[in-house]
């Protein structure tokens, strides 16, 4: 009971790597496998299947299943369920297993997947029991078990067979320190590095829906404390913060003490060595802070108040115009085109940061073709920036625009948009048979280093326990994914 | 040994690296040997050539020798006895890493030979120093029980899970308790005549000892191992409220894990061991909790929101007051998957108050705009949803739909018309002055339920609009070539018209009168036509007073599912129960429910309401087959003193299987959950013929008749679960319940 095994399939949706299942039919995988792809291409788009399919059993209807599947990079990975099973469950588990693909190789592809296989096989043999149980899918208990293929392994294997009759241990494992011989079940036992450091970075990603009048309807933060742990020992860390009320709806890491963060908001821990994701936290401005918003939003009343939503660190205009030609219900209509215009411009509201990677997304609806666009920097910044900026940036921060025909995706890219500048899309593009029918939402996305939205502050990172004094680093970083309508 | 192959190709070379002198070759000939299999490629006549590198110091070339012997033990099980020896000597390595993987493997080999020599060296690592391969151990044994159960008992090894229980290691508790849950089902699941063994001794029965120590690892182990734990914890019965309340305080603190299916599962053990929970601030407080950990889940992947929706859709039907003010959340991106989108679209009418409703309406507005067809379609349903539902709103609900139908985008109309006429059944007489609108868009109405929707607005206003009888002269012109709903709603409609006005209209009614009973095809039409005939020609009071009677006002049900199978779907929150909104015993092929297994599953504990929702159910279902018995008209006044006196009939039909297993939404025929799955959940209450429903059961369906209350609406939702009943003693309900539907 509980989850079968893991089918990794190409974009063809032939099986490359499965695990052992324990089904007494062999057919098993295969319906698995037949049932996703049959979903798959009975529905028109493969975002819109549904993520858990329910797999009927030919010949024993007592045997219950499901499949969740998740697509990743040109992979798409299954995880067959039975029983009555939360498919939370598969996906938690689904989600780890890329995570710790991720790790082993620093990305997931078919082809690293095939170059890898007998590391992934052996991944699978240890993070997945047959009867359905995840085993061990901590990463600092699996690369004692595991060997990453680092190139210190492969010299391993290059190297005589003495070398390798050691038991291939990692570059520093005493021989005492088994696996799982440490008391805290997600830090490795002596662990020893030369240089001690400590990095904490807090991600925090605006998800935000901005109505016609450019009011956001919903909007907040969601923020990721990932912490980079290179400790020797068994270190005694303590995190403070200068403003930690900014964090609700918190999350942590199995290591944190949650007494402690419930007294006092200190996040107590012994940290796993690596990287890892401390916590989790959403964030909303609440009453007492943050007047600065006022300036986004416009009081309006479908709208939240202002203090309820994080601000949007740009604006946007967009104009979308299509011409009327005459006869448009009638016959004639049917084999002329329809001409439109749009315009949009993006203003940064945003005073001392630039943001950066700025992609602005708009269905234009099925029939839509001949597009031209012209994407420019319309007058610079306003007031003292203006002569700065201009000379310094002119050539670096180009913005381009890109149409992909399949999906019907206009993009507009600025990499670079300093404060206070304007930017601007103008172009036509025209679509037959039916009036156009462009979505009406933009699609907004950015990044802005070394910002967060919430303004979280480390104040102390104390480490007790060991005698070193580590080096210990924190950045912020803000991405950002805005639907703003028009 | 085995017949070799011819002295070349790919497998013989393989054969000859596989006893290379060098241990390097061996290693990676083994690699590609798995690569081959990889592939699908039959490697199965090396086997004892790779056997003999069995033997090895290097951990991760004997990983890759075990990973071959698990594939092809099924197909070569008298060639996995020879490598019986090299595991019963793993077992003893000083390594525990290999010890634990000799264990393991043996285990997973599931061959006969095999398993006899698996017991001793299991005996040992259940007791092996080594936290890692007792807990490795501990899974082996709920593996060997599902092959060969007497060994377990022979071996006592239930007994020692039973003591592992009080291991040092969280971890072991963990696995022992997933393994101990795993006997549990494997012996409560398998029928009692085939198995051997008595019954009580493998049942997890969790006793207060235990509670606490599940309570004390819990908060150690791994995010699955916790998952087994809270599962666990979710079959216990608390002894007091005292300990109800314990058991919540102690697992709150699983909300705030960063895995989204820990939290799923503590959600559910406080759900389940609330309902002890006597004092009502704790309940308050747990329910607040409960909120930020699932509003944390919706910034998810797609898949994961999925799910979490499902739930909370769920959540929010027991506990309304959960989320009440995170409406925000739940507005659709443009961008999300349709799934999605349409799961947030019901929780949001779910969430529908008069402090949020401008906000919903100008998303709906939004939404009904934008390209997706069924999405669009969802929404402006949702608006409808949110006029019966909230009566301040219903007003700017009719505006917005006003604004819709001025799109004059097709599917966008017809909906809406659709929509208006509920809005008409609830709130009657108030906005009539939009029936021109409506009547306006006649000619391009093309879906049978949009016109039959029309008609009846029609037919029902006929004393107000002055041209009714040439409108519906155009659709009795027609009559024969309409679909039978649109049939259904032209008679109707005429005879009222004709009720209502009997001077103008006398040509009219007799001419669709003769057409339906004589040109038509479907026996209902005509059924109806004759009914209506000689009521008219018999007694046109009567008539008047049947036709046109006063309707009981709609609403919209709290609850997609009937309260006790409700209360059966909180307590397998975080399960695929959930996620489909149905029992278990519905899509997992363990057959019918007997009526006994109904009256247990009700339980002593929330016996009352459940049960009198059973009753509820049931009277619907009598008053159904009372108004049958009256007749069967489209505008039937049902009355709930009709249930009143269907009580003694109640109490007979609860002996029934079948009355039973409507009550409790199951279903004998896997495949009809299939079809209805996604059909039925949905919240259409009083509109909606769910699309994916079985046709056939839905051919009465008629709009002069909408539920009265939330349990005829469960009977409704139930109906396409078991249309096809495949018992004999069912076939006789089938006649009651596909009337009853024809009420609807």
């Amino acid at each position: 009971m509980g989850i079968d095994g893991l089918i990794i399939l190409d974009n063809a949706g032939r099986s490359i790597i499965q695990s052992g299942f324990r089904s007494t039919t062999p057919a098993y995988p295969l319906l698995q496998i037949d049932a996703v792809n049959t979903a798959l291409a009975a529905a028109s788009r493969p975002t819109d299947v549904d993520p858990v399919i329910q797999v009927q059993h030919p010949s024993n209807s007592d045997i219950p299943s499901a499949c969740c599947h998740v697509a990743c990079g040109d992979l798409r990975i299954l995880c067959p369920i039975s029983g009555n099973v939360d498919p939370l469950v598969g996906f938690a588990f689904l989600q780890t297993f890329v995570d710790i693909l991720q790790e082993y190789f620093g990305g997931v592809s078919l082809a690293i997947v095939k170059d890898n296989f007998d590391v992934v096989y052996q991944l699978l043999e240890e993070t997945l029991d047959s009867v359905g149980h995840p085993l061990t899918t901590s990463h600092n208990a699996l690369r004692d078990i595991v060997l990453p293929p680092s190139l210190f392994s492969k010299l391993l294997n290059a190297a005589t067979a003495n070398l390798a009759a050691i038991g291939g241990g990692t570059p520093i494992q005493g021989p005492p320190a088994g696996p799982f011989s440490s008391q805290i079940p997600w830090r490795k036992a002596g662990v020893k590095y030369a240089s001690n450091e400590m990095y904490i970075d807090v991600n925090e990603n605006l998800q935000a829906i901005v109505n016609k009048q450019g009011v956001p309807l919903t909007s907040s933060a969601y923020g990721k404390i990932e912490v980079a742990c290179r400790l020797s020992g068994t270190p005694d860390c303590t995190l403070n913060f200068t403003n930690p009320q900014v964090m609700t709806d918190c999350s942590f890491h199995p290591c944190v003490r949650l007494q402690r963060w419930s007294r006092d908001k200190h996040m107590s821990f012994i940290p796993p060595d690596g990287h890892f994701v401390l916590a989790e936290y959403r964030y909303t401005p609440n009453t007492n802070s943050n007047s600065a918003i006022t300036r986004f939003a416009n009081p309006s009343s479908t709208a939240p108040s202002p203090k309820e939503v994080v601000p949007i660190p740009f604006a946007i205009k967009a104009k979308f115009e299509v011409e009327e030609t005459t006869g448009t219900n009638g016959a004639t209509g049917r084999a002329a085109s329809f001409p439109g215009t749009l315009s949009a411009t993006v203003m940064l509201m945003l005073t001392t940061r630039p943001i950066e990677n700025v992609f602005v997304e708009l269905n234009l609806g099925e029939s839509a073709h001949a597009i031209k666009c012209v994407a420019s920097r319309e007058s610079g910044g306003l007031g003292r920036g203006l002569s700065a900026l201009e000379s310094g940036h002119a050539g670096s921060a180009s913005a381009s625009w890109s149409f992909d025909s399949r999906k019907k995706v206009l993009r507009w890219e600025i990499p670079n948009v300093p404060p206070s500048t304007h930017w601007s899309l103008q172009g036509s593009f025209a679509a037959s048979t039916t009036p156009p029918r462009p979505s009406h939402a933009l699609q907004v996305r950015f990044e802005i280093q070394s910002h967060t939205f919430s303004a979280l502050k480390v104040d102390q990172l104390k480490i007790t326990g060991e005698g070193y004094k580590p080096y210990k680093g924190v950045r912020g970083r803000s991405t950002g994914n805005v639907e703003w309508r028009w | 040994m085995s017949i070799r192959g011819p002295r070349k190709g790919e497998n013989y070379e393989l054969s000859v690296d596989l006893n290379s002198e060098y241990r390097e070759k061996r290693k990676d000939a083994i690699k590609r040997v798995i690569a081959s299999m990889t592939v699908g490629k039959d490697v199965s006549g090396l086997f004892p050539d790779v056997l003999k590198n069995m033997q090895t110091d290097d951990l991760e070339q004997k990983k890759l020798v075990y990973l071959y012997l698990m594939n092809y033990a099924k197909t070569q099980p008298e060639l996995v006895i020879l490598a019986v020896n090299t595991f019963v000597k793993d077992s003893d390595d000083p390594n525990p890493l290999v010890r634990a993987l000799a264990i393991r493997t043996m285990g997973c080999l599931r061959a006969e030979k095999i398993i006899d020599y698996l017991c001793d060296p299991l005996q040992k690592a259940l007791r092996d120093e080594n936290p890692y391969v007792r807990k490795t151990a501990a899974l082996c044994v709920a593996k060997l029980y599902d092959l060969k159960p007497e060994l377990v008992m022979e071996n006592g090894f239930l007994e020692q899970l039973h003591d592992m229980i009080s291991d040092s290691n969280p971890m072991v508790v963990a696995n022992t308790v997933a393994a101990l849950t795993d006997i549990h089902i494997a012996a409560t699941s398998s029928e009692p005549s085939t198995s051997s063994i008595d019954n009580s001794s493998t049942v997890f029965h969790i006793t207060t000892a235990i509670l606490n120590k599940l309570l004390v690892a819990l908060n150690e182990c791994s995010e699955w191992g916790r998952v087994a734990i809270l599962n666990a914890l979710a079959r216990y019965t608390a002894a007091d409220d005292k300990e109800s309340e314990h058991i919540c305080e102690r697992v709150v603190p699983q909300f705030q894990h960063i895995n989204g299916s820990v939290v799923l599962a503590a959600v559910k053990v406080v759900m389940i061991h609330l309902r002890n929970v006597k004092r009502e601030d704790l309940g308050k407080q747990l329910i607040r909790k409960m909120a930020p950990p699932l509003v944390t889940l919706l910034s998810s992947p797609p898949e994961v929101q999925w799910v979490a929706l499902r739930n909370i859709n769920l959540l929010l039907q027991k506990r309304p007051e959960l989320l009440s003010s995170e409406i925000r959340v739940f507005f659709c991106k443009y961008n999300d998957p349709l799934y999605v989108k349409v799961e947030k679209l019901d929780i949001m009418v779910r969430l529908a108050n008069d402090k949020n409703v401008d906000a919903l309406l100008s998303e709906l507005k939004e939404y009904a705009s934008e390209v997706d067809v069924d999405f669009v379609r969802k929404s402006v349903k949702a608006i409808g949803q949110t006029a019966v539902k909230i009566d301040e709103a219903a007003e700017k609900c009719v505006n917005v739909l006003l604004e819709l139908i001025a799109t004059r985008v097709s599917y966008v109309v017809q909906e809406a018309i659709v929509v208006m006429k509920d809005i008409f059944r609830k709130y009657p007489s108030t906005y009539e002055g939009v029936i021109p609108t409506l009547c306006a868009n006649l000619d391009e109405l093309d879906e049978p339920e949009a016109k039959a929707s029309l008609i009846w607005i029609i037919g029902e206003y006929a004393n107000k609009i002055d041209n009714a009888d040439e409108l519906l002269t155009l659709f009795v012109d027609t009559f024969t070539e309409e679909s039978y709903p649109v049939q259904l709603q032209t008679l109707t409609a005429v005879v009222k018209l004709f009720l209502k006005k009997p001077d103008s209209s006398q040509a009219i009614v007799q001419q669709v009168l003769n057409t339906a009973t004589k040109d038509c095809d479907s026996p209902d039409v005509r059924d109806r036509a004759y009914i209506y005939w000689r009521l008219l020609s018999m007694d046109p009071a009567a008539a008047k007073s049947v036709v046109l009677s006063h309707r009981p006002p709609i609403s919209i049900p709290r609850t997609t599912v009937a309260p006790a199978v409700l209360e059966e779907l909180i307590g397998e929150i975080g399960s695929l129960a959930s996620v489909y909104h149905k029992p278990a015993e519905t899509f997992i092929g363990k057959g019918r429910l007997s009526a006994d297994a109904i009256q247990r599953k009700v339980g002593p504990g929330e016996d009352d309401e459940s049960q009198l929702s059973t009753q509820k159910a049931l009277q619907t279902v009598v008053a159904g087959q009372q108004s049958e018995n009256l007749l069967d008209f489209g505008d039937e006044p049902s009355t709930e003193g009709g249930g009143l006196s269907g009580l003694a009939a109640t109490q007979t039909m609860l002996a029934q299987p079948a009355a039973a297993n409507l009550i409790a939404g199951t279903s004998s025929n896997p495949l009809d959950d299939l079809v209805s799955i996604f059909g039925n959940v949905s919240m259409q209450p009083m509109s909606a013929t769910p699309s994916a429903a079985p046709g056939g059961a839905f051919g009465g369906f008629d709009f002069g008749q909408a539920p009265t209350s939330a349990a005829p609406q469960a009977v409704d939702a139930f109906a396409g679960l078991s249309a096809t009943p495949a018992a004999p003693p069912q076939q006789q309900q089938q006649k009651p319940q596909e009337d009853l539907l024809g009420l609807f």
